[in-house]
């Protein structure tokens, strides 16, 4: 992204602009190349097949290196990585996104890679987030701080070949925290305690650790970010709503990072009671957009009604927030492989200017990261959501 | 004081590195289902013998091939869908909402996933959702207590006829909604009589035991005391001893050991906190174990817990003795 600070501002007041909000499936063949395996003929295939479908330049060349595997050298590898990214964003460039980025496939997960670049954590263990999908957790062990800007080399890598413009995902400080244990800040496990008493240093505890994060990993991350030009970033915090007592923290943390610097702010929420984010969210003036996901809770009938749209009825108290940020629309579940047809992302749309009043304050995304679908499902999927939101500017004569 | 103390691990267990990596493999076809199969039994056989260590009381498979709490449920029963993925309370889990699509019943007596419970070393404790969690996790329109007296008469009362008769020595419900989310007055009555249901179908040939966790459980407890079960469970994480009375009429599982914080208790501390437990509530028999289920930790750290549990188990009850 090379406009200033304005023209980001604007891309968040874009009617019905369209973008992904978060990570993609990595391919067989970024997997087994980065880990060191033999590819075999489908992995190539798959390369070929998706440079040639999404038009990646000179994947001629991913396919002479991936020849080579099983690859031995750290700069192989990293270039595979480098690949996978051009792929990301070129497949969403392909199906007509407005703005892209490469769905983390440089990270190794959203939480992992983060922790992973910051002093203070130790690493765990596997915990199960539901069915047979996991995530590796870390404690917080000691004084948090970067070990280095995390985000810097994909993003300088992105910017120089998207043609798209680009939002900025980065884990937000509150999910950092929620899902790592803490072996740090609460020390008093002896139930023998008071009650009272630790409950209170438990609570004072959670909050030091929470604004640490923000203060010495999150917020020097997004600095660098925006020293190298990132002018929208997107605040994740998947875990945002986890603690609904805890909505004041969330907002503080969210504040903490990114206030007084020079860049579009938005967040991107997921698979909650979205009542619960009020009134905690009034506080986050900073936040020109939240990315919510709704499909995941809305009928697959068509129509506009309020009945025909249950999973969006609370985008009201979105709209009514008093600093007006934009919804990143989620219209897209990221938990099914049913593909939404254009019709129906059409119709969550119109509903939401509907209640809103205001296309600038609607922008066009899937509920999540696509990460759990394919990618044959998710491109599918983002086509639709690209084609309906066309007809939804259609009809309101956009 | 005379009462039996007794120590076991409820719940969803977590799953070793080896079965994660299995169960990934799975989904993205490099490896087979026996494959999966071997790996879910050498974790079985290793957290049977892990009970064995610690000197629990009560013998547990883990559920481990649970993928939530409800899931066998919903699998085996015509009439329920397992739906949306809803987060689990207040933490980075999730399960899918079991929703009401037909007339419910079950297709078999007992889901498979009990089949890994076929040869536990006795005692044995089998764990099923409570029905007023059931009812209202599930996605349905209508009278929820009409949908929890249904879930009761169909699923969880042949379910825990089955466990009882085949010789289980403890029903765990598990029932983090009434302390998180709370209850009105008005559904306290088809609660108590669900549970109701659900002891006549064990009928004395099983303890039946209501674990309530995730909140605090002051705000309820003069009606909890009075449920039909054997014991309450309290996580006492979150809720303050000093506001449970005294001398119940049930007994107590005491939710001692904390399922979500991955440092260890220490013996000493948990020791003397399950003996003021004891003396302060003096119920008819007391339960030892964590205040959740333990599947939110890393398998690593669960082992430490259940070793910690039957350390403290041993202190407790030679102290009582």
């Amino acid at each position: 992204m090379t406009g200033s600070n304005g023209d980001a501002r604007a891309l968040t007041s874009t009617p019905l602009l369209t973008f992904e909000c978060g990570s993609l499936d990595k391919q067989g063949w970024r997997v087994k190349a980065f880990a060191g395996k033999k590819l075999d003929d489908g992995d190539l295939q798959e390369a070929r097949s998706w440079g040639e479908r999404v038009g990646v330049p000179n994947y001629d060349e991913l396919i002479e290196l991936l020849r080579r595997s099983p690859l031995q050298t750290r700069e192989q590898k990293n270039e595979v990585r480098r690949w996978a990214s051009r792929y990301a964003v070129r497949m969403q460039e392909s199906a007509g996104l407005d703005a892209v980025y490469d769905g983390e496939q440089q990270r190794t997960e959203m939480y992992a890679w983060a922790v992973a670049h910051s002093n203070g954590f130790e690493w765990r263990g596997s915990v199960r987030a539901f069915d047979n999908k996991y995530y590796s957790k870390a404690a917080v062990t000691g004084p948090i701080s970067l070990k280095e800007p995390y985000h810097n080399d994909e993003f300088v890598f992105i910017r120089d070949v998207a043609r798209a413009e680009l939002h900025v995902p980065v884990t937000g400080a509150y999910t950092i925290a929620d899902w790592s244990f803490d072996e740090r800040y609460f020390q008093d496990h002896d139930m023998s305690h008071a009650h009272a008493e630790r409950k209170a240093k438990r609570h004072a505890a959670r909050r030091r650790f929470i604004l640490d994060v923000a203060a010495q990993m999150i917020r020097p991350n997004v600095e660098a970010l925006i020293e190298l030009g990132a002018r929208w970033i997107q605040i994740d915090e998947p875990g945002g709503s986890t603690e609904p007592d805890e909505l004041d923290l969330f907002a503080e943390s969210f504040n903490l990072t990114v206030s007084g610097l020079d860049a579009v702010f938005s967040t991107h929420l997921c698979f909650s009671d979205y009542n619960l984010f009020f009134p905690g969210i009034e506080a986050m003036t900073g936040c020109r957009q939240f990315a919510v996901g709704f499909a995941n809770y809305d009928s697959r009938e068509l129509g506009t009604s309020e009945e025909a749209r249950p999973g969006y009825r609370v985008i009201r108290k979105f709209r009514d927030l008093s600093y007006k940020p934009s919804l990143g629309l989620g219209v897209l579940d990221i938990h099914t492989n049913f593909i939404e047809p254009p019709e129906l992302v059409r119709d969550r749309i119109l509903y939401a200017v509907e209640v809103f009043g205001d296309p600038s304050r609607i922008q066009v995304t899937p509920d999540c990261g696509l990460r759990t679908r394919s990618w044959d499902v998710a491109y599918r999927k983002l086509q639709n959501m690209v084609e309906g939101t066309r007809m939804a500017k259609r009809d309101l004569g956009l | 004081m005379a009462f039996r103390v007794a120590a076991y691990q409820h719940g969803i267990y977590p799953r070793s590195e080896d079965v994660v990596a299995a169960t990934r493999g799975l989904e993205r076809g490099r490896v087979t289902p026996e494959e999966v199969a071997e790996a879910y039994g050498a974790d079985r056989e290793d957290f049977v013998s892990h009970q064995q260590r610690a000197g629990l009381d009560y013998f547990s498979d883990g559920l481990l091939r649970w993928q939530d709490l409800f899931r066998p449920l919903v699998e085996a029963s015509q009439g329920l869908e397992a739906r949306t993925l809803i987060r689990w309370f207040d933490n980075n889990s999730f399960f899918r909402a079991p929703g009401p699509a037909a007339e419910i019943s079950m297709y078999v007596p007992l889901p498979p996933e009990y089949e890994d419970g076929a040869g536990l070393p006795g005692p044995r404790v089998a764990t099923l959702p409570s029905p007023y969690l059931f009812s209202r996790v599930a996605q349905a329109d209508g009278d929820p207590n009409a949908l929890m007296m249904e879930l009761t008469r169909e699923i969880l009362q042949p379910v825990a006829r089955a466990l009882a008769d085949q010789g289980y020595a403890v029903v765990h419900l598990q029932e983090p909604w009434l302390t998180y989310f709370g209850i009105d007055q008005a559904d306290w009555d088809d609660f108590e009589k669900a549970l109701a249901d659900i002891r006549n179908a064990v009928d004395g040939r099983a303890a039946l035991i209501l674990h309530t966790y995730y909140g605090d459980a002051a705000p309820h407890i003069e009606r909890m005391w009075r449920l039909p079960v054997d014991a309450v469970g309290i996580d006492f994480v979150e809720t303050d001893l000093g506001t449970l009375g005294s001398h119940w009429e049930v007994g107590l599982l005491a939710g001692c050991l904390d399922g979500r914080s991955s440092p260890i208790e220490s013996v000493d501390g948990t020791v003397a906190f399950a003996l003021r437990v004891a003396e302060t509530v003096q119920p008819s028999s007391l339960f030892l174990s964590s205040n959740s289920d333990l599947e939110l930790l890393p398998r690593d750290i669960a082992r430490q817990k259940v070793l910690r549990l039957g350390e403290v188990s041993a202190r407790v009850k030679e102290a009582l003795a």
